[in-house]
């Protein structure tokens, strides 16, 4: 379970520090997911950079499974924006960078979640020789490869057309349908919450704080973006963004 | 009869094909870039030979066949004064450059270091470090140590200026990527920092050579004796200008192997910087 209790966040010194988060809370069970949407710029990626454990909370409390989040730890992987792959790292050492740092040899599972991903072919290319899309998978396997329980997605699909989002929020939903992690979204993109998200938090402009929490109980199935239920998120999420 | 003209005529073609193809290719590409520089270069240094020389009426400059081929007869002194320098000028390189990355990358990363570094830095940057020729001669003698000192500090300015700016300037999802995977310090500099910065190290010490060179000519000349191509092209400059110009051609030719022994490098250790995308 992911526990965060009145989570600020202020950035610079005490007498100019600036606040991006303020008094945040949520709760999230194990397996489920959440999406974070708000406005660009109000403090989400701080608050998903805490959960990360590369950020100290100025107040309150996070804990992960019961334990206060004091730095980054294994189970936790981070998807970054642009897939943050290293240029200069081939596909396969980007994917197992996670093992590597630890010191550990790639494990099979690693191997594996290449071929689920079609990046086997790809594996001793660089970055620069991959789609956007293949880079955002690498990104995916390189969180996977070290089985995490949680997830943090950091406006994961960004800057990606539509068909190619579209086609990786089934990859994210399949993949968090097959491993049972808990899943975090952080993203402006109103249908990628309604999508991904069993709970959607509205976060205000800076500092963020919650606006709305909305329940999104139907999601889980990839024609779900045709549904009414989805519509109707979209619509609620969009009334609450506005308000 | 036909049936061979034909054969003739495809086996013309392929051939063809296949050295327009080598031409075309990059690598041919680079070689012949080079040769037509070489040969403009030559050119132009037969013209301004002949007009100063015009002009003077004498032959206060040769021109680059009566110095190649002083080349060519002197081929054996020149290749050990060529390697003495040589060895000089390598050794200054990998001496400055393992003070100063290490150095650089760490005051461009480490903001309390930086704070205290930098105002020595730009303090003792600006000072012409020939002024400390003679010092240092009078120090550590005349021997190769010094000029390779002489050298090595130079170039140690240079590289360390380039690597602290290269590594300000870190894509910071880089680093926050291996610090969420768990990375120490060790291994964010190990896995992002240097790889990061190498390019633009290796541009750093590709234009450093040019400096390293003529540092290293007035550390030669400013020694009395000794090998090196500075010592002699400074003992044949009066009396032998042929001889003296072989030695400058000679240290072209040094700049140029190491020029090219960089870029090999790069292109080794950074291959990830020539790649484009391509289809599956």
């Amino acid at each position: 379970m992911i526990d965060v209790e009145s989570l600020t966040i202020d950035y610079g010194r005490a007498d100019r520090a600036v606040q991006a988060v303020e008094r945040v809370d949520f709760r999230l069970e194990k397996g489920r997911s959440l999406a974070l949407i708000g406005p660009s710029g109000c403090g989400k990626t701080s608050i998903l950079f805490a959960l990360a454990g590369l950020l100290s909370p100025s107040n309150g409390t996070i804990k992960i499974g019961g334990n206060p989040v004091t730095g980054p730890r294994r189970e936790v992987a981070l998807i970054l924006q642009n897939a943050g792959l290293l240029p200069w790292k081939t596909v396969w050492q980007n994917a197992n960078l996670s093992l590597l740092l630890a010191g550990d040899y790639p494990e099979h599972n690693a191997g594996v979640i290449l071929h689920d991903l079609g990046l086997t072919e790809v594996k001793s290319r660089f970055p620069a020789e991959l789609s956007e899309g293949m880079k955002r998978r690498v990104g995916i396997a390189r969180a996977l490869s070290t089985a995490p329980s949680v997830l943090l997605m950091d406006e994961p699909l960004a800057s990606l057309d539509t068909l190619t989002r579209e086609r990786i929020q089934d990859l994210f939903l399949t993949l968090w349908q097959e491993h049972r992690f808990s899943l975090i979204l952080v993203t402006h993109d109103i249908v990628e919450a309604a999508f991904l998200g069993q709970e959607v938090i509205v976060l205000t402009k800076q500092p963020a704080r919650v606006k709305a929490t909305v329940i999104n109980p139907k999601m889980g199935s990839l024609d779900y973006r045709q549904s009414e239920a989805f519509q109707r998120t979209v619509h609620d999420l969009r009334e609450a963004l506005e308000r | 009869m036909k049936h061979a003209i034909t054969r003739i005529e495809d086996t013309i073609v392929l051939v063809s094909r296949s050295i327009l193809r080598f031409v075309k290719s990059p690598a041919m590409n680079r070689v012949i870039t080079y040769i037509v520089s070489i040969a403009i270069l030559l050119f132009l240094w037969e013209i301004a030979s002949l007009a100063v020389n015009a002009i003077n009426h004498s032959r206060l400059l040769p021109g680059p066949y009566e110095a190649l081929s002083q080349v060519v007869k002197n081929t054996a002194e020149l290749q050990r004064h060529f390697f003495a320098s040589a060895w000089r000028l390598i050794l200054a390189i990998l001496i400055a450059l393992a003070a100063a990355v290490p150095l650089g990358l760490l005051i461009g990363r480490e903001y309390t270091l930086n704070r205290f570094v930098s105002p020595m830095i730009y303090i003792t940057y600006p000072i012409p470090q020939v002024a400390f020729i003679l010092f240092l001669f009078l120090v550590f003698g005349t021997g190769s140590a010094t000029k390779v000192a002489i050298v090595a500090l130079v170039l140690f300015f240079q590289i360390l200026v380039s690597s602290r700016g290269a590594a300000q300037n870190i894509d910071e999802e880089h680093l926050t990527s291996v610090l969420s995977a768990g990375a120490t310090r060790w291994q964010v500099y190990w896995h992002v920092i240097l790889p990061a910065t190498l390019p633009e190290i290796l541009t750093s010490v590709r234009v450093s050579i040019g400096l390293g060179v003529a540092f290293l000519y007035i550390a030669e000349t400013s020694a009395a004796l000794g090998t090196g191509l500075g010592t002699f092209i400074k003992a044949h400059m009066l009396y032998a200008r042929d001889l003296a110009f072989a030695g400058i051609v000679a240290m072209a030719i040094l700049g140029l192997v190491l020029y090219v022994g960089i870029d090999l490098l790069e292109h080794l250790l950074c291959r990830w910087k020539y790649v484009r995308r391509r289809p599956l």
